[in-house]
């Protein structure tokens, strides 16, 4: 019997396995067989990142709220995180980092 | 009692803006992540020739019968977070389970969406932005896909001007233990010089807009809002990305047919938000560069005053301002 079935991953869209993007110290290969375009690519400026406050989910609120006295956590979301780099803590949602 | 299903990451901290709004307003809101289910999610639905899918999702804190869901909030939710002791062919099949039972029953649901899950996916296709965009009359910068090296060079010369280089798909990855990005580029020649690895995948090359600023245009449902993003530095000049310490933000106005453009698009990919980028030119011309559905604007409302989280929560709950 073959069996045909189209990706049903597609409709219900979810973050991938292990995280939007995989932990890996593979270094890079060489000049055929890397995408060409991967040799622009850069860590990014580790001085614009910004660093998540401590924050909990609070199951009544259904949002999350700081561990301590403060503003709650929304409200510090107003800079674009940028990828500082550090692979134990990548950033949530950015520009560009789509699905 | 009508309900507003959010579904999101519980650390996606714009989606708690969303909330707020909504909850403010008076709005029932039941927030889950997919990663709840099914450890911490219940479902239980039913359909027969009487109704439609019935029953409804429970958490330990909360119940929502799927006969009241009104609307869903779809925002990059995690995957499914199964029993650690499974063994990889029982959690593959567990996942493929989950998948097309709670996001099958979900996706079912007759209600309005911020925005359907199927159109999001679809619309993430840069290919098929820049179709749809075209058709809906936007311009489009001359853009070229491939995975051959005498393609590129044919481009080359067929465009005045210079060019630039971008990913197809996600800019971001992990190597080397280390976090990496990809840029918009300007290519030189000495990059044309050497094109060994561009057969190894598909390449995006398109002609560089020459540019006075650039628009990002967040809509929502048929609410336009225009944030002018001015770069303060070269580096933001080719790819605003890159240096965000370096950007201006003002309100604008989309030109007419431009807001003509934008809706038809939204109409021909059914969706309800997408942030759209576009290159205005120094005589005035926009240039539609590309349009995600699953947008940031948390930063564009905090730097312009621009109401996004409530437009989201209007639309959510089928308010017109």
């Amino acid at each position: 019997m073959t069996t045909a079935t189209a990706d049903v991953r597609e409709a219900f869209p979810l973050a991938p396995e292990g995280g939007r993007i995989p932990y890996s110290s593979a270094p890079p290969s060489g000049p055929y067989t890397r995408p060409w375009i991967l040799r622009f690519a850069r860590v990014p400026d580790a001085t614009q990142a910004i660093v998540k406050p401590p924050a909990v989910y609070d199951n009544e609120l259904q949002m999350s709220r700081g561990l301590y006295d403060g503003p709650l956590p929304y409200m510090q979301t107003h800079n674009p995180t940028v990828p500082d780099g550090n692979v134990k803590n990548p950033p949530p949602l950015d520009e560009g980092a789509k699905d | 009692m009508p309900t507003v299903l959010v579904i999101a990451a519980r650390d996606d901290w714009p989606t708690d803006r969303v909330v707020k709004a909504l909850t403010d307003g008076g709005a029932e809101v039941f927030r889950m992540d997919t990663a709840e289910f099914p450890q911490e999610v219940t479902l239980a639905g039913r359909i027969d020739a009487r109704r439609g899918w019935s029953g409804g999702l429970t958490t330990a804190h909360r119940a929502v019968s799927l006969a009241d869901v009104s609307a869903v909030y779809y925002r990059a939710p995690n995957p499914f977070s199964l029993p650690a002791t499974m063994s990889k062919p029982e959690h593959r099949f567990a996942a493929a389970q989950a998948r097309a039972g709670l996001g099958g029953i979900i996706t079912a649901l007759d209600c309005r969406w911020v925005s359907h899950p199927a159109a999001m996916s679809r619309a993430e296709y840069k290919p098929l932005q820049l179709a749809t965009a075209r058709t809906c009359g936007l311009t489009v910068p001359p853009t070229l896909i491939t995975n051959s090296r005498d393609a590129v060079r044919a481009f080359v010369g067929d465009v005045t001007g210079p060019i630039v280089c971008k990913p197809v798909a996600t800019p971001v990855f992990i190597e080397d233990d280390q976090f990496k990005a990809v840029y918009t580029r300007r290519v030189t020649e000495d990059d044309l010089a050497d094109l060994r690895g561009i057969d190894t995948t598909a390449h995006l090359f398109q002609a560089w807009v020459d540019k006075a600023y650039e628009v990002r245009l967040t809509v929502v449902g048929d609410r336009l809002f225009a944030a002018e993003v001015h770069a303060g530095s070269d580096a933001a000049h080719t790819d605003w990305r890159s240096d965000y310490r370096s950007l201006t933000y003002r309100i604008g106005t989309a030109p007419p047919n431009v807001v003509e453009g934008v809706r038809r698009y939204m109409d021909r990919l059914d969706l309800r938000f997408a942030a759209f980028d576009f290159v205005v030119s120094p005589d005035g011309v926009w240039t539609y560069l590309e349009a995600n559905p699953c947008g940031q604007w948390d930063w564009i409302e905090h730097a312009t005053g621009l109401p996004i989280a409530q437009a989201i929560a209007d639309e959510l709950q089928g308010v017109s301002r």
